[in-house]
């Protein structure tokens, strides 16, 4: 910025008389005055801004001049008026009319606020408070460009924020609870495409697309695949909520395509809304092999991992990694952990877990060491390859274990006979599922159970009987997990590895399923879980994909059903004994 | 964070919409997949009309508060999720 002067007048000092006396007519060169400027200049501003006091160097101390000169910024160097002189500034400055360029300081920033207030605002102090906001944005959208304020953010609709701060709202915790909230209200929104102006004067009905056909056979309801979480991953796990029968958890295995996200991966779907995105992601760092949700905490999703961690996920906090982790310790489990149950009452409850090396731990809240823990072991020598573990209904101390050599086991959780009781032989794979009866009806069932292997087949047993009462054997492929209807006593549902769900009603055949179906793609199918209605059946393959099948007129038991199926048990114990010399051996419950 | 953008670019390929704008409490917006003036244009009528509900349903019972604004017109729907700091808004070309 260059200083444009222009003389008033101009006065000297006579250091002889001692007096400041005016000087007509005194003449400045430039060039002195530039080298006076920069070293013996002083100011003294008088209120208006304008007036200033400068003396001039004197090589000859006893006069000094000073000069009253008017300051004005201008841009423009060719109007530099002032000349001084190289030796005392005798000549006189010529006073005429300048060019004087008027630049003005932009008026002050005028600061408004559009916050809402706590208290209800009436409408029409609303009206005024808007009238003001909507004159003052095209105002400033005019001086944004010559005005450079970052730090002034004033609440201006069409104010911009900069990239930085935009950045800073996206990052923070407030901004992401918001959207974590709304983004699912919003998603729900915009799935629902139901048209309340369809006029069915007009035109035809044109059939709803996704109308569940109820029929007496099996049709596929849902179909649950995310993108970016499901793909190349195996569902390992499901399990339906008991709080809210429309969410069910799904546990994906480790996606070898992608090294860097997470290794295990556990999704909650939601089938009430037509939406097709998880309700949920959680993720932790080994792949999780089984998923539950936790019975009497309904905001706790328990996931057993490869590594034998077990690890609590919780849908309260906005985190996708576990809120509870155990350690990785040889008091805890080592190997994988196939199996996590709880188990209990409301007020006393457990959970439990297995893992391949025999070990079962009770576990409480929170989760850090376990409580209890046994070792599984079969005559006190070899310990118990577990791969699934299973509850008759009603019991907290007795259960099933299937192993990896075939064998299946019962065993207790305490008492006198506290570990693995009976050995119950007859698969020659290792046992991929097991579920124990838990249609509750007239008739108490619940000493069956039913196990599928890699021997191609299921096979029904009682827990009196060491041997199996009837096999199964439709299949042509490794069976990956059977389960019994939850309402109907004659029921069960197994998957194999060509991708063949089938429902055998053993009131109606035993020799082949009373319905089956094949998935798309032919994918194995890992895991099959009925809902806890017995109306509907999730069906988890090894493409990551989730198949919800509605099971429509089969599934509904009737009350003839439990007799009809006493009678099949009957029938089938008796079959067997014919074929069968060698024998049952009763054993006590 | 990416998780952020990746919600919004899925919510945006979505059937039938044409934008999402993420809009703060003074009506800024932070977040938009649609052009600038019209943005700022949706955010800023948005916003009012937001305000307006809210305060009718606080009026009418000031225990109450608004948790969801959908507008049908002939040609669009718009969403809007309030929230108490901020608002996400979405434009939707229902299919018929």
């Amino acid at each position: 910025m260059r200083v444009c002067v222009q003389i008033l007048r101009q006065f000297c000092f006579n250091s002889a008389t001692k007096r400041i006396v005016e000087i007509p007519d005194l003449q400045w060169e430039k060039s002195q005055l530039n080298r006076n400027v920069a070293c013996r200049f002083f100011f003294i501003w008088f209120p208006d801004l304008t007036e200033l006091k400068l003396p001039v160097s004197d090589p000859n101390p006893s006069l000094c001049v000073c000069v009253l000169l008017t300051l004005q910024w201008d841009t423009d160097p060719s109007v530099l008026q002032l000349q001084s002189d190289s030796e005392l500034g005798r000549k006189m400055q010529r006073l005429g009319a300048t060019k004087i360029t008027q630049v003005d300081f932009l008026p002050r920033e005028v600061v408004l606020y559009c916050k809402e207030t706590q208290t209800p605002i009436t409408g029409t102090e609303e009206e005024d408070d808007e009238e003001i906001i909507d004159l003052e944005p095209a105002l400033e959208s005019d001086q944004q460009e010559e005005v450079d304020n970052k730090e002034t953010r004033e609440g201006y609709p069409g104010r911009e924020l900069t990239e930085e701060e935009k950045q800073q709202i996206l990052k923070s915790e407030e901004f992401l609870s918001f959207f974590d909230c709304s983004i699912r209200v919003m998603e729900r929104a915009l799935a629902e495409q139901s048209d309340i102006f369809f006029d069915y004067s007009g035109r035809d009905l044109e059939d709803k697309d996704g109308e569940l056909q109820g029929g007496s056979s099996l049709s596929l309801s849902r179909l649950f695949y995310d993108e970016h979480w499901s793909k190349h991953r195996v569902i390992t796990c499901l399990d339906w909520s008991p709080q809210y029968p429309e969410l069910l958890v799904a546990s994906y295995n480790n996606n070898e395509d992608a090294p860097h996200e997470p290794d295990g991966v556990a999704l909650v779907w939601n089938m009430k809304f037509k939406k097709n995105t998880p309700e949920y992601v959680f993720h932790c760092q080994s792949p999780v092999v089984a998923v539950g949700f936790a019975r009497f905490h309904p905001n706790l999703v328990v996931g057993g991992t490869y590594s034998g961690q077990i690890v609590l996920w919780d849908n309260r906090s906005h985190r996708r990694t576990p809120v509870q982790r155990t350690p990785l310790s040889a008091a805890a489990h080592t190997h994988p952990v196939y199996c996590v149950n709880v188990v209990g009452t409301q007020n006393a409850n457990n959970l439990i877990t297995v893992s391949t090396d025999g070990r079962m731990c009770s576990w409480t809240q929170p989760i850090s060491t376990p409580w209890d823990f046994m070792e599984l072991v079969y005559n006190k020598s070899k310990p118990v390859a577990v791969t699934g573990m299973a509850f008759p209904t009603g019991d907290v101390n007795n259960y099933v274990v299937g192993s990896e050599e075939g064998t299946v086991y019962t065993a207790s959780r305490h008492g006198s006979k506290a570990g693995i009781c009976e050995m119950f032989e007859g698969h020659q794979g290792p046992v991929t599922g097991l579920s124990c009866h838990n249609a509750v009806g007239p008739v108490d069932f619940s000493h069956l159970f039913v196990t599928s292997s890699f021997d191609w087949t299921v096979k029904l047993w009682s827990t009196k009987h060491n041997k199996p009462l009837y096999s199964f054997e439709d299949n042509a492929d490794y069976i990956y997990d059977v389960m019994w209807s939850p309402v109907h006593p004659a029921l069960f549902a197994a998957v194999d590895g060509m991708g063949r769900l089938d429902l055998w009603n053993l009131n109606s055949d035993t020799e082949v399923p009373t319905a089956s179906v094949t998935v798309e793609g032919a994918s194995a199918l890992n895991r099959v879980r009925w809902a806890s209605g017995g109306k509907e059946v999730a069906v988890g393959d090894s493409e990551g994909r989730l198949w919800i099948y509605d099971a429509g007129e089969l599934a509904v038991p009737h009350s003839e059903d439990w007799a009809r199926f006493a009678r099949t048990l009957m029938e089938i114990k008796a079959n067997r004994g014919d074929a069968e010399e060698e024998g049952l051996v009763e054993l006590t419950p | 964070m990416a998780e952020v953008e990746e919600t919004l670019k899925r919510i945006q390929t979505h059937e039938g919409v044409i934008g999402t704008i993420v809009v703060n409490a003074e009506g800024i917006p932070i977040r938009t997949t649609l052009d600038n003036s019209t943005t700022v244009q949706y955010a800023g009528l948005l916003h009012q009309l937001t305000m307006k509900a809210r305060s009718t349903v606080r009026d009418i019972d000031p225990q109450n508060d608004l948790t969801f604004l959908r507008i049908r017109s002939k040609k669009h729907e718009i969403m809007v999720a309030p929230d108490k700091e901020y608002m996400l808004i979405v434009i939707q070309n229902p299919s018929e």
